[in-house]
């Protein structure tokens, strides 16, 4: 049997959550756990650990930036691969998100196929 | 038959010693002993010659004789070598047309390879178009609350479409104005509400499509659209009646240009739009009260218009 991946994704937006649950649904062995923001990511961070997080920069309560910061401080999930999603071309978000600890990004309007490759990237899956 | 009969020798006696008349005789026979031991001599010289020839000529033809049997060897083998050949020769073009078949096989996969590959890009796309046209629907049906269905409305044109500058417009009930319900990093002062059929309109294209009902979107590059040259304008229908307009003034800069999906969610929101925010400004009249379902069920018997 296939070793089974686990992925949390953190967007406040219904819609872009359910778009990116959808695209993660083609990737296989992959389970997603949603979260609406932050804090609700760190919540379903804390004694879970996950293989990959993606998460959105603006939102609101605590923004991804502030995420990314609380997630490679805790010694769980220090190493876990993390992908942001950004609006237009937030050049200063995306490097502090670099700078802070996150490995790639995504800029909206996202693709499938492009979410889909960089969580197979991250996740070092072939096909 | 008898034998020939043999001739017996006669005897004869010997001469008396010659005497000096008879020397001259004497010297010639000394003389014709000397030719006859000369005479001797050459022949058993010629003779060691002739034996000499003989053997060297033995010898030679010894050589001759070795040297053919060598030639002979070797044409042998290279005979043999010639049937090995032959048959590598054989082997070789049965190998070649082996892998002349398997190339053809390898060809012939890779082509199917390819033929598979962009089939699954274009299901690919395909799933992610509707994919996105189902989210925005979903979002878009989810609720009747007003403020969420402009939330849902303005995010799906953000996030999904790309729009950065845009507005989205109503009809007012004398439809003679066009009114700003939703909207982002639109100028409100002058497109708050739009004037129809002024001599100079502040939004020609959002009027134009508003009467017409035909969608303006630009194809190509999306660099130079503005607020005097929008991206897109995409009337929304209520039933066949235009009843407001979507007008995209710009987009965010990593879109080039609007693809497949856009058109298909341009598609959706033309003919979702409108009836979402209709749905919802009705609820809020009604003071969030869902409709009587008494009537819901009457209606059940009403004939649908055709």
């Amino acid at each position: 049997m296939s070793a089974e991946y686990t992925c949390l994704v953190v967007e406040d937006s219904p819609m872009m959550r359910q778009l990116l649950v959808f695209a993660l649904s083609r990737v296989k062995n992959l389970k997603v756990t949603e979260a609406d923001d932050g804090v609700d990511g760190l919540r379903k961070l804390a004694g879970n650990k996950f293989d990959l997080i993606l998460t959105d920069i603006n939102m609101p309560i605590m923004d991804g930036l502030k995420l990314v910061k609380r997630v490679r401080s805790d010694p769980m999930h220090k190493e876990t691969p993390i992908i942001i999603i950004t609006t237009e071309g937030s050049t200063e978000d995306r490097q502090r998100a670099l700078q802070l600890g996150a490995n790639a990004y995504i800029t909206k309007p996202i693709q499938a196929p492009q979410v889909i490759a960089k969580v197979k990237e991250l996740l070092k899956m072939s096909g | 038959m008898a034998p020939p009969a043999v001739k017996k020798p006669q005897k004869t006696k010997p001469e008396p010693p010659k005497r000096k008349s008879e020397r001259p005789r004497a010297a010639s026979a000394t003389s014709d002993r000397a030719r006859m031991e000369t005479f001797v001599q050459q022949f058993f010289h010629k003779g060691a010659q002739l034996t000499e020839e003989l053997l060297q000529e033995n010898e030679h033809l010894r050589k001759a004789h070795l040297q053919l049997e060598s030639e002979n060897a070797a044409l042998r083998t290279q005979l043999a070598s010639d049937h090995a050949m032959r048959d590598l020769l054989r082997k070789i073009k049965q190998l070649e047309k082996e892998k002349d078949e398997l190339l053809s096989h390898v060809h012939e996969a890779e082509m199917q390879s390819t033929r598979f590959g962009a089939r699954f890009h274009e299901m690919e796309e395909e799933l992610s178009k509707l994919a996105n046209v189902y989210v925005a629907s979903y979002q878009l049906h989810s609720t009747l609350n007003l403020q969420s269905v402009v939330k849902h409305l303005k995010e799906l044109l953000q996030q999904l479409v790309g729009a950065q500058h845009y507005g989205v417009f109503m009809a007012d009930p004398s439809r003679k104005h066009l009114l700003l319900v939703a909207g982002e990093g639109i100028d409100e002062r002058k497109l708050a509400r739009i004037s129809l059929g002024a001599d100079d309109p502040v939004s020609p294209f959002a009027e134009r499509v508003f009467l017409t009902g035909v969608a303006r979107i630009t194809e190509g590059p999306l660099g130079h659209a503005s607020e005097r040259a929008p991206a897109a304008v995409l009337p929304m229908h209520f039933d066949d009646r235009v009843v407001g307009v979507i007008v995209i003034h710009t987009v965010f800069p990593q879109k080039p240009s609007f693809g497949a999906v856009d058109f298909e969610l341009f598609k959706m929101l033309g003919a979702h739009a409108a009836s979402a925010l209709a749905g919802a400004l009705l609820y809020a009249a009604a003071d969030t009260k869902l409709p009587d379902a008494t009537k819901l069920s009457s209606a059940r018997q009403t004939p649908v218009p055709s």
